[in-house]
């Protein structure tokens, strides 16, 4: 295989395995900047995988599928939202308890529906017509060549970006997570604010592992993200809440998360372990390098209560 | 539960229930989580008091089920230690997976190098590497958050799997036994496991811990140690006021709580597995958070709720040859468990709420 064929596979498969990332990472900033810290996104990326999967297994449908995941993320988005905001929770442990129940529940689920069975998608669901991504040699393929959805998820990080920083809502939600009292005292509700970035953060982690299972994968299994949920939760962080810099950063992690398959598709072969490590110390070296002096938003993890008469965070 | 809805404030006086006690809140989440559990059998076309019933029989009320309920409590009751000690000072130590995992691994190697020397000897050594792979392993973490205030939520979770894969590309290369085709090490022969208690399968490991946690408890409550790093938990920035080393602290609490974590996996080595075997891993880290708050977060507390979940983990194997329930049926119980105990943990609590990232402390 020639060194143009080999650059064209690694960037066609990193920039593939960054969207997931990508996605759910946006989310996970959204609800971070409304001052919700949502360690549940490896659990609400799993059933969105496993609903996307089935319903785009059952359907023969790419998009179908891909919705199914997004819904399924906005009632796990809304389930977090109605626990942490309106019932008041502990974040962390919520988190925790949403990832442990949604692996869970879809592996389960997945034993129910498909018993030993391992199916898999029809590949090639949504490819773009050759002869546009012929047109550029060498980074055509991947740039042009990919599922119709890799587009829409980069207009959906865009629009993200656009939402947070241009709009009332966005302000609101930025606002809500750096102080709930002011937010409340200009009249704002905290507590729709909040359950909306919920919602949408939900939506947005869903539809990415829905992306993973379908358009990444074409197939699931228990446990198939492997973490790129925590990655998510990791490179919210490191992108510090803007959506525009977690994209670069996806794209990053997403060439180290493909690297694995990408070396496999030209037939090189490497341990496997040390691939799949990549991305997790790849995480813990960049944290390092500028994990020193970070801001998160101000109010990120606490939940606000609003008392009759007097307004108070705990 | 309802202190958020303004009860406090009234002046009436609430009506104080004992159903609505602080203690019956463990009780409430169970009954939540087996509801929860419940529901989802009936969705999937199960009988559930079906279930539940055989559940009962098979896994409660025989008396293998009670010594198999002991027996996984064990390395269950070693990760909610270390859960609490690290809580205790504040800090989240969500990197327990692989600190068993490299704990377990060097508990194996150990283990079978020493196999010539009497089991005591064995043992002790196998504990040792244990507590020394886990510390080293919990370290970076810990240094990262001590130093450069990175949050150790994150980076904790990076270094699970980054154990997971480090753990089983050493099984099947280096620390493998060659003499076998499956990537683990060289299997400890039965005579030189952990001895059992009277004829039970219940073993000394039991001892161990149950003293452990006596001695966890004797720290935390009677030593200048454990109420500085209680004073850093409580409130970082007073206890700094009154020159306590906080960020020492921090480090110190969660390079040992990773210590103690990694005799969960030492525990298993030396007993029920016998070698460290390529891509093992049993995922103690989640539940034994779930268990900690099971157990109020009290150290005694922590004794009961190891059980609870040491018979989640046992019904976890009756169940699928019992009413044809799957395993990870049993994770839905525990995550569901874990969301009540959240609502609960917040509500009766005014200092859990620092659990964010904001709540940063620099020495």
């Amino acid at each position: 295989m020639n060194i143009e064929a080999v650059i064209t596979v690694l960037l066609s498969v990193a920039l593939l395995s960054a969207v997931p990332l990508a996605l759910a990472s946006v989310g996970e900033a959204v609800g971070e900047r409304a001052g919700l810290l949502n360690l549940g996104t490896e659990g609400i990326m799993l059933l969105g995988a496993f609903t996307g999967f089935w319903v785009s297994l059952e359907s023969r449908s790419l998009a179908l599928g891909l919705l199914a995941g997004a819904l399924t993320g906005v009632v796990s988005g809304l389930l977090f939202g109605v626990i942490a905001v309106v019932v008041g929770a502990d974040q962390v442990l919520l988190g925790l308890g949403i990832t442990l129940g949604g692996s869970g529940l879809t592996s389960f689920l997945f034993r129910e529906t498909f018993g030993a069975s391992q199916p898999l998608l029809p590949g090639s669901m949504a490819r773009p017509p050759g002869d546009l991504a012929d047109a550029l040699p060498i980074v055509g393929p991947a740039l042009l060549g990919q599922p119709w959805f890799f587009y829409l998820a980069w207009v959906i990080v865009a629009g993200a970006e656009l939402m947070l920083r241009g709009t009332t809502l966005g302000l609101r939600i930025r606002a809500v997570g750096e102080s709930p009292i002011a937010v409340d005292t200009v009249g704002i509700s905290v507590v729709s604010t909040r359950m909306f970035a919920a919602i949408i953060a939900g939506a947005l982690s869903g539809l990415a592992g829905a992306s993973l299972s379908i358009v990444e994968l074409g197939f699931f299994q228990p446990n198939v993200t492997l973490g790129t949920g925590f990655i998510a939760i990791a490179l919210a962080m490191l992108g510090r809440w803007s959506p525009w810099r977690i994209a670069a950063m996806a794209i990053v992690f997403g060439s180290l998360r493909g690297l694995g398959s990408g070396l496999q598709l030209i037939d090189v072969s490497v341990q496997s372990e040390f691939t799949r490590m990549l991305p997790y110390v790849g995480v813990v070296a960049a944290l390092l390098l500028s994990g020193r002096g970070m801001r998160a938003p101000s109010a990120l993890g606490q939940t606000w209560v609003r008392r009759r008469g007097a307004v108070r965070v705990r | 539960m309802t202190a958020h809805l303004g009860f406090k404030e009234t002046g009436w006086g609430r009506p104080r229930l004992i159903l609505t006690s602080k203690w019956m809140d463990p009780l409430w989440a169970v009954l939540f989580a087996l509801t929860c559990g419940a529901v989802l059998l009936i969705v999937t076309g199960h009988d559930p008091v079906l279930a539940y019933r055989e559940w009962v029989e098979r896994a409660i009320l025989r008396p293998s089920g009670i010594q198999e309920t002991f027996v996984r409590a064990i390395p269950l009751l070693f990760t909610g230690m270390a859960v609490l000690l690290a809580l205790r000072a504040g800090v989240w130590n969500i990197g327990i997976d692989g600190q068993v995992l490299v704990g377990a691994l060097a508990a194996a190697v150990t283990a079978s190098s020493l196999v010539d020397m009497s089991a005591v000897v064995m043992w002790a050594g196998a504990a040792v590497a244990a507590l020394l792979a886990g510390a080293t392993w919990a370290s970076i973490p810990a240094l990262l958050r001590g130093r450069l205030g990175i949050n150790e939520i994150i980076t904790g979770i990076m270094f699970n799997y980054i154990a997971m894969s480090m753990t089983s590309w050493l099984v099947k290369g280096p620390l493998g036994d060659p003499a076998v085709v499956l990537p683990q090490t060289k299997l400890i022969p039965v005579e030189m496991r952990l001895s059992t208690l009277g004829g039970t399968r219940v073993h000394i490991g039991l001892l161990l811990a149950v003293a452990l946690v006596g001695c966890l408890g004797w720290f935390l409550t009677r030593t200048v140690a454990g109420y500085e790093l209680r004073a850093t938990g409580a409130s970082p920035a007073a206890a700094a006021h009154g020159q306590i080393p906080v960020a020492g602290y921090i480090i110190a609490a969660l390079v040992a709580s990773g210590a103690i974590a990694a005799l969960a996996g030492a525990n298993d080595v030396l007993s029920t597995k016998g070698a460290f075997q390529g891509e093992w891993n049993p995922a103690y880290g989640f539940v034994a958070f779930a268990l900690v708050f099971l157990g109020q977060r009290s150290v005694v507390g922590l004794v009961p709720a190891a059980l609870v979940f040491g018979q989640l983990s046992y019904a976890a194997d009756v169940m699928p040859r019992a009413a044809d329930v799957a395993p990870a049926f049993f994770g839905v119980i525990e995550g569901a468990l874990l969301v009540a105990l959240a609502v609960t943990v917040w509500a009766r609590s005014t200092s859990v709420g620092r659990s964010g990232f904001g709540r940063g402390v620099k020495a």
